[in-house]
């Protein structure tokens, strides 16, 4: 696996302000994954723009831009609109579930969050992708 | 007149018109009282006249039967003069009667009467008495005069009563008629002036009255539709007054009412809006180091790390862990605040030495932030609760980081300032408007900056500067929006000689720190 991995490794992008929670998503998908991280919004998004990612992981308050604000500037662009992007949210409720989903978010995971569902959740939507 | 009550006023209104539909009927009353008198007057009058024609009449009979007695000797005359005497007593005493209480007809009368009694008895006894002697005697000139004398005298006496009763009727007749023609005026003057305060009563109950009575009926119509600000010109007679006035302060005190209710609704609003952001507040505050202590606890279990990356994982589980106990103690310290119940266990300390461990505490791993510190070479000894204080310092610091950005410069620093301690924390984040300087202390309180920026609970600063002021200390702000903030604490210095006394105390803690904290200002460089 160590040795494909160079060549096919899916790419992710991990926005999140707190860096404790970047860390442990990038640990999380560990070498299967080649991950990038992101502290705002305004970065995350010259990330993507500048090498569109297979997947990102986006926390929801960030500082400037929401998650929510890049998820739709993301929708509305139609040369990454096909970017799977899983928001992160410690907001709980059913309306933030609602309001990231119409946003156009392929998935929504809630912290505290299990990391084998992450994984998962990752490995289903690159694989799905590919 | 505008403060005599409406009922007095009515009552007196009312007897007014009363006392002058009275003097109209007695008027009217008096006027039939002088015409009846009048009449009374008049038929007494035509009594009397007869009456005394009737005298006239039977002098007259007895004249002329004396005098044809005298003449003839016939005795039929005779018997006429005895019928004529019998009835004169009758025909004067009903003279009399009927005039008795007019004063000079009665003595008119009185003196007929005696007239003829005189006639009758020194007289005509005396021309009947001779006559039956010798008819001759009482039919000489002599005798003829002193009859036509008597007989004058009598016929003159009656003529003079007869005048004057005449004239008396004349006068009660035209004074009936003057006093009937008074009455006449009085009542129907009293009549008209009656009838216009009537006129006059009916127009001012209408305008002082109805009028004021309508417009408060459609106020209080306007006053039910919800208009409240509604308010009548004050004024109007006695209880109209008083009831435009209550009507006015009764809106006043339903639109204070209603005022209250609308603030206490807004504020029971306002309090559950609050409620809900602030349960929302606290379930993201304690999700996030979750999320993270869960995760690399997961991890550690599920696979096999090299022992520094399980190493570092740990820490950052264990600093997780420890944002989630100062979460939780946060939460307590503001249930204590509320409660007044925040204790402190006062010691003298050194604030230079714990503003040294808390900048180690928070800078050691740090490399996102620029550090300069500028800490004294004498200690800064207050007298106070040290864990406190280290609080109040680490959130100040914390802040610092947490609201400016990457590659920011924060400056600490610590110095004596008179007879206080003064302790600065200067960033280039965020900053804070003008509006929100103040409420940044106000627990739960947010700017709207903050919360775009990073997740908090709005405790810390508020918990801060409770501590500081129990202290008997200030914790102020500087800033501008957008180019940073400057905190600054000031404490009151311990007095001198407990300087001394605590100086040999620190130094086995102090060289360690001083070098780890030159490590960190040359790691953030």
């Amino acid at each position: 696996m160590s040795a494909e991995a160079p060549v096919s490794r899916p790419r992710v992008l991990v926005v999140d302000d707190e860096a404790p929670l970047r860390e442990l998503i990038t640990v999380t998908l560990g070498e299967a994954f080649e991950c990038d991280e992101a502290a705002d919004g305004e970065t995350a998004l010259g990330l993507i723009t500048r090498d569109p990612p297979d997947l990102v992981f986006l926390d929801v308050m960030l500082p400037g831009l929401s998650g929510i604000d890049v998820l739709r500037k993301l929708r509305a662009d139609p040369a990454l609109h096909d970017v799977a992007v899983v928001v992160v949210s410690a907001w709980q409720g059913p309306e933030d579930i609602a309001v990231a989903l119409e946003s156009g978010a392929d998935g929504f995971l809630e912290k505290p969050f299990r990391v084998d569902e992450l994984a998962s959740v990752a490995r289903g939507l690159v694989g799905r992708r590919r | 007149m505008r403060s005599i009550s409406l009922v007095r006023r009515v009552a007196l209104l009312a007897a007014g018109i009363a006392t002058l539909v009275g003097v109209a009927f007695a008027a009217a009353l008096v006027a039939i009282l002088a015409l009846r008198q009048a009449d009374a007057r008049e038929s007494r009058s035509k009594d009397v006249t007869a009456a005394t024609l009737r005298v006239r009449a039977v002098a007259a009979d007895l004249d002329s039967a004396l005098n044809g007695y005298a003449l003839t000797g016939d005795r039929r005359f005779l018997t006429l003069f005895r019928t004529s005497r019998l009835r004169t007593p009758r025909e004067t005493a009903r003279l009399q009667r009927l005039v008795h209480d007019d004063i000079p007809q009665s003595r008119r009368s009185l003196l007929v009467r005696r007239e003829l009694d005189d006639y009758l008895t020194d007289y005509a006894q005396n021309v009947i008495n001779i006559a039956s002697i010798s008819r001759a005697a009482v039919r000489g000139p002599a005798a003829g005069a002193e009859d036509k004398r008597r007989t004058d005298e009598i016929k003159s006496t009656l003529r003079r009563l007869l005048v004057a009763e005449n004239s008396r009727a004349r006068k009660a007749s035209l004074h009936a008629r003057a006093v009937t023609k008074v009455a006449i005026a009085v009542g129907i003057v009293s009549l008209t002036v009656s009838t216009a305060l009537i006129l006059l009563f009916g127009w001012w109950v209408a305008r002082g009255v109805a009028r004021p009575v309508r417009r408060l009926a459609g106020a209080a119509a306007d006053v039910a539709g919800g208009d409240l600000s509604l308010r009548l010109e004050e004024g109007g007679a006695g209880e109209v007054g008083a009831l435009v006035s209550a009507f006015n302060s009764m809106t006043r005190s339903l639109a204070l009412a209603r005022r209250e209710l609308q603030t206490q609704n807004e504020q029971l609003r306002e309090g559950e809006r609050h409620k809900r952001d602030l349960i929302s507040m606290v379930s993201h505050e304690l999700r996030t180091p979750l999320a993270s202590v869960l995760g690399f606890t997961s991890l550690l279990l599920q696979r096999d790390f090299p022992p520094d990356e399980q190493r570092r994982y740990l820490e950052i589980v264990d600093a997780q862990a420890r944002r989630l106990a100062t979460l939780a103690g946060d939460f307590l310290d503001v249930q204590l605040l509320d409660g007044g119940a925040l204790m402190l266990v006062r010691m003298p300390f050194d604030l230079a030495e714990l503003v040294r461990e808390q900048v180690q505490l928070f800078f050691l791993q740090l490399t996102t932030h620029r550090l300069v510190v500028d800490l004294p070479d004498l200690p800064l000894v207050i007298d106070g609760d040290r864990d406190r204080m280290s609080q109040v310092v680490g959130n100040l610091l914390s802040n610092a980081i947490k609201y400016s950005p990457e590659g920011g410069e924060v400056q600490v620093a610590a110095r004596r300032s008179g007879s206080q301690a003064l302790v600065t924390v200067s960033d280039e984040g965020v900053g804070i408007g003008p509006e929100d300087a103040e409420r940044i202390f106000e627990k739960f309180f947010r700017s709207a900056e903050a919360t775009k920026t990073v997740g908090g609970t709005g405790l810390g600063l508020a918990v801060a500067r409770e501590i500081v002021s129990s202290h008997g200390g200030t914790l102020e702000v500087d800033s501008t929006r957008g180019q940073g903030s400057t905190f600054a604490v000031t404490m009151p210095l311990q007095a001198a000689p407990v300087v001394a006394a605590m100086a040999p105390a620190p130094p086995q803690v102090d060289r360690p720190v001083d070098e780890s904290l030159h490590e960190t200002v040359q790691k953030s460089r």
